[in-house]
């Protein structure tokens, strides 16, 4: 039952004409325009800064046991946790964090690694210093001729 | 790069222009598919810094991480706003977030950007939509003097940025910061008048003590979205452009940081001491964010590479950090109608899972094992003491005056007596939400803190 009341509650969503009325919702879109604030009887007189609290003395959870802080409107409420939890957990958490763990290592660190470990294995295994002072073959660089002066 | 750019401007016109019953839940889950997006960018498998896609932008080590952050600070904003925006009217709404969605589009360019001129542009176009929240969607008559004092800080703290660049195009020919750091063709004397300029302006918006004034107004007055992009993405603005701007006048950052770092260190002290004495929650928490970024603005100074490491770190982890916080600020607010903590006592008896998360909150605040905000002080720490051994006697200090006030806030406001004729109503899934999504990232980098440096 729950299952096919979140499917009417898809429908409405999408703004498509409804069954039956249902006395919890704000209604389509002609009944939220009803439902604008009107302006200010004097623009000059500042804001009250909490104008909600009027309404303070009924629980919001009074009028939906199930409200999850989104909005007053069940339906709407309900869809915006539902959407929020999937795109932020089910989308960015769960496969961006796939996503990031099997993406190619940053800056080649790891290869470096690897392979200074691979030649050094080699090197001490063939009795060669791990280090040759001579970045170049010395026997490989062409000098200029000594008497060019 | 373009792509996503376009994909945060396109959320203007979604905000406009969308349907008001699917206004929030459109934009939240469209910023957080922007995130999701951006992840890629995280993709360099070489050593190609920066790695960039077209001439204008680019991505590198530092970038990367600040945007993404931003960008995943910007769903949890309007989340975050959910409540306070419930009794506005549907255009006003939109413009909220419309303003939001402006102020992401220019801080994805400020980040990216690899032109001076065009840097100082949209770090200057941050302070428009950041002035809008503040002035508009605080909740003070004192906003506006708060707006105020934002804007023309960082304004004339800028002003000789933009004649240190002009300059710079003069002599140079070009703005590109490429390739100013490997040719510089001016004058020692200029270079530090130079240098100083730029600082300034970075210094202003970090802030360094002395320049910070304007933080706590700003931080105080704003809404909940003002404070969250301000303390999580605005103050790395100043972070990010010092170590974008030290590699164009190394040698003339040698000669001229002993002051910089001195205020820092001892601003960091001083700071921390100024949170102990506060009575506003929010002030606490503005002020403890002065202090995090004198540990930033010594280490990216002293421009090793551990200490930039650790600034970067530390910068990500005090961006979710302060933001986390300032969000249970507001939940506070929200039930209160007061930021007094000597009237918000005792909530652990009426909201015991909140006090959950205030103690998470307040634990990675002073850096406790194994959050990266710890990883970060540590780093920076080391690096400083590397540079000079007396450093550690002040930032020891600070670390244990961070702890003191982390839980002095923790205390206030979970223990005591709760005040009676408070009517407080239940947390509910946003808020918890909200705060999931602060931490389930601060705690999944420690398992991967290359992504950040």
């Amino acid at each position: 039952m729950a299952a096919w009341r979140s499917l009417a509650g898809v429908q409405r969503l999408l703004g498509l004409p409804r069954r039956a009325a249902r006395a919890a919702s704000s209604g389509g879109a002609a009944s939220s325009a009803a439902l604008q604030v009107p302006p200010r009887a004097s623009p000059a007189a500042l804001t009250p800064a909490h104008a909600e609290e009027e309404d303070e003395e009924v629980s919001v959870y009074v009028k939906n046991p199930d409200w999850h802080g989104f909005d007053t409107d069940p339906v709407v409420d309900l869809w915006n946790m539902r959407l929020v939890f999937f795109f932020g957990f089910s989308i960015t958490i769960v496969v961006g964090t796939a996503f990031v763990h099997y993406l190619p290592e940053r800056g080649l660190v790891g290869w470096s690694r690897r392979e200074a470990e691979r030649q050094i294995k080699y090197r001490e295994a063939h009795g060669l210093p791990l280090l040759d002072p001579n970045y170049y073959d010395p026997s490989k660089i062409v000098l200029p001729p000594e008497d060019e002066e | 790069m373009l792509k996503i750019l376009l994909a945060t401007a396109m959320l203007i016109p979604t905000a406009l222009l969308i349907k008001p019953k699917h206004l929030f839940t459109t934009t939240s889950a469209y910023a957080m598919l922007i995130t999701f997006l951006m992840l890629k960018w995280f993709e360099q498998p070489l050593n190609h810094k920066p790695h960039s896609t077209n001439t204008l932008m680019m991505l590198d080590n530092i970038t990367t991480p600040l945007t993404t952050m931003s960008a995943w600070i910007l769903p949890l904003m309007i989340i975050a706003s959910q409540h306070h925006l419930v009794t506005e009217p549907v255009n006003r709404k939109r413009m909220f977030l419309a303003t939001c969605a402006t102020l992401q589009t220019t801080l994805i360019m400020t980040f990216t950007t690899t032109d001076l001129t065009m840097f100082y542009i949209m770090f200057e176009m941050t302070l428009v939509p950041t002035l809008i929240l503040i002035t508009r969607w605080g909740s003070q008559a004192e906003r506006l003097n708060a707006g105020m004092y934002f804007l023309f800080y960082t304004l004339t703290g800028s002003l000789p940025l933009l004649i240190a660049i002009l300059h710079l195009y003069v002599s140079n020919g070009h703005t590109t910061m490429l390739l100013l750091a490997m040719q510089n063709t001016l004058t020692p004397n200029m270079t530090m008048i130079m240098w100083l300029a730029c600082m300034m302006a970075f210094m202003v918006k970090m802030p360094l003590y002395g320049l910070h004034l304007w933080l706590p107004k700003a931080h105080v007055e704003a809404p909940i979205a003002g404070s969250m992009i301000l303390a999580a993405v605005l103050l790395k603005l100043g972070g990010y452009g010092i170590i974008r701007m030290i590699p164009l006048a190394p040698q003339m950052t040698q000669t001229m940081y002993f002051p910089f770092i001195v205020l820092s260190l001892w601003g960091m002290i001083m700071t921390s001491l100024i949170c102990l004495r506060q009575t506003d929650l929010k002030s606490i928490i503005a002020y403890s964010s002065v202090s995090h970024m004198g540990l930033v603005i010594a280490a990216t100074l002293i421009n090793t590479p551990w200490s930039t490491a650790g600034a970067m770190i530390l910068m990500i982890a005090h961006g979710l950090t302060s933001s986390l916080l300032f969000c249970l600020a507001n939940t506070n607010y929200e039930r209160t109608h007061t930021r007094t903590l000597l009237l918000t006592q005792g909530l652990l008896f009426i909201l015991p899972l909140m006090t959950m998360w205030w103690l998470v909150a307040s634990l990675m605040n002073m850096a406790l094992p194994p959050t990266i905000n710890l990883l970060g002080e540590l780093m920076i720490l080391s690096s400083l003491f590397n540079w000079n051994t007396t450093t550690i006697i002040l930032t020891a200090t600070t670390t244990l005056i961070t702890a003191t006030y982390s839980l002095y806030i923790f205390i206030t406001t979970q223990r005591g007596t709760p005040l009676p004729n408070k009517v407080l109503t239940p947390t509910h899934t946003r808020e918890h939400l909200l705060m999931t999504l602060h931490l389930v990232p601060l705690t999944l980098l420690i398992t991967n803190p290359a992504l950040m440096f």
